[in-house]
């Protein structure tokens, strides 16, 4: 890409199939653990709550560089791919 | 308050609790000393709902529920909390996020609206105060490089917020210097209330020198084996945990 009028955009996607899953940040490699959500869960936090909440975590830092109409869009995104993966 | 009848429960197999009764009472303080590999906390574990543990056997009601039959979120909006011996590290989520959504899910249960974030911030500051929690840790990540005496002041500040019912106290004293044990002590001291009961899981005495039991209770291999008043947790101190088998 040659001038100051391109761009390059990068979205982070994350498809999230069980409640033990690996996230990837550029700094840091984590795992969602069963203690982490056992630990939401006693504060009154629904499991799939909980993974919301750890994955926007994670993702924030990304989001908050992103053109608001895209973070917001890419909130939404994140939760709906979240939901229902709870099994 | 809470009824725990002939409760047994195993991990991998392993039986841990072998037919635990308890009954606790509003306005009362208990205290469960017992030596290692006890079942303490396997107990306080059992009763907030930890899913790695099966209960095989026994009963187990709050407030006249059957708390078998509850999710741990579900023990928790009715009231019950656990203090962790070791609590959990959520990296990038932040206390002042964590305590929000803690606190509009027991609001959601109850039917109410999410809490205006005018309202919120005053509660914060109020149970800052109170517990002397430092609000540049409110913008950290949960427990995220705090110590281990920070880590334990933390779950009473989640306490000072969610305002229990019943409060399970694993090990709290455990890892803290005498001065983090006064001021853990001094917060569980304000929370306080004749409606709500605490119930401190403890090896040392010590703890009990600041908050004072109505009740003590001794467990031995997986059983509740002997009850007393607080001159009970003297004798052990004394005494050690030999004579009792």
């Amino acid at each position: 890409m040659i001038g100051d009028k391109c761009g390059a955009h990068t979205f982070p996607y994350m498809d999230i199939d069980n409640n033990s899953a690996m996230l990837e940040h550029e700094a840091t490699t984590s795992k969602i653990n069963e203690d982490q959500l056992f630990y939401c869960n006693q504060r009154g936090i629904p499991t799939e709550e909980a993974i919301g909440l750890i994955v926007n975590g994670y993702a924030k830092e990304v989001l908050n560089k992103l053109p608001m109409e895209f973070a917001v869009e890419a909130k939404k995104l994140l939760e709906i791919s979240l939901e229902g993966s709870v099994g | 308050m809470l009824t725990v009848k002939n409760l047994h429960a195993s991990i991998n197999g392993k039986e841990i609790l072998k037919g635990v009764d308890l009954e606790v009472h509003a306005g009362e303080v208990h205290a469960i000393m017992g030596p290692n590999g006890s079942g303490k906390s396997t107990f306080a574990s059992v009763l907030a709902g930890n899913g790695v543990y099966e209960v095989t056997e026994g009963e187990m009601a709050f407030e006249g529920e059957n708390l078998l039959d509850m999710a741990p979120e579900e023990r928790a909006w009715m009231g019950l909390f656990l203090s962790f011996q070791y609590p959990m590290e959520i990296p990038g989520v932040s206390m002042v996020n964590f305590m929000r959504t803690a606190v509009n899910e027991h609001r959601k249960y109850k039917g109410q609206e999410p809490i205006p974030a005018d309202e919120f911030l005053a509660l914060m500051r109020e149970k800052e105060a109170l517990i002397g929690m430092d609000k540049e840790m409110m913008r950290r990540s949960v427990n995220d490089g705090f110590s281990g005496g920070e880590k334990k002041r933390n779950e009473i500040f989640q306490m000072a917020i969610l305002e229990p019912r019943l409060s399970i106290l694993d090990e709290t004293d455990s890892g803290l210097d005498i001065d983090a044990l006064r001021i853990v002590a001094s917060g569980l001291n304000k929370l306080k209330r004749p409606g709500n009961a605490t119930v401190l899981i403890t090896h040392y005495q010590r703890l009990l020198n600041y908050v004072k039991p109505d009740i003590v209770h001794v467990m031995y291999d997986g059983q509740i084996v002997r009850s007393g008043g607080a001159e009970l947790a003297l004798e052990l101190e004394e005494k050690g945990y030999d004579w009792l088998k």
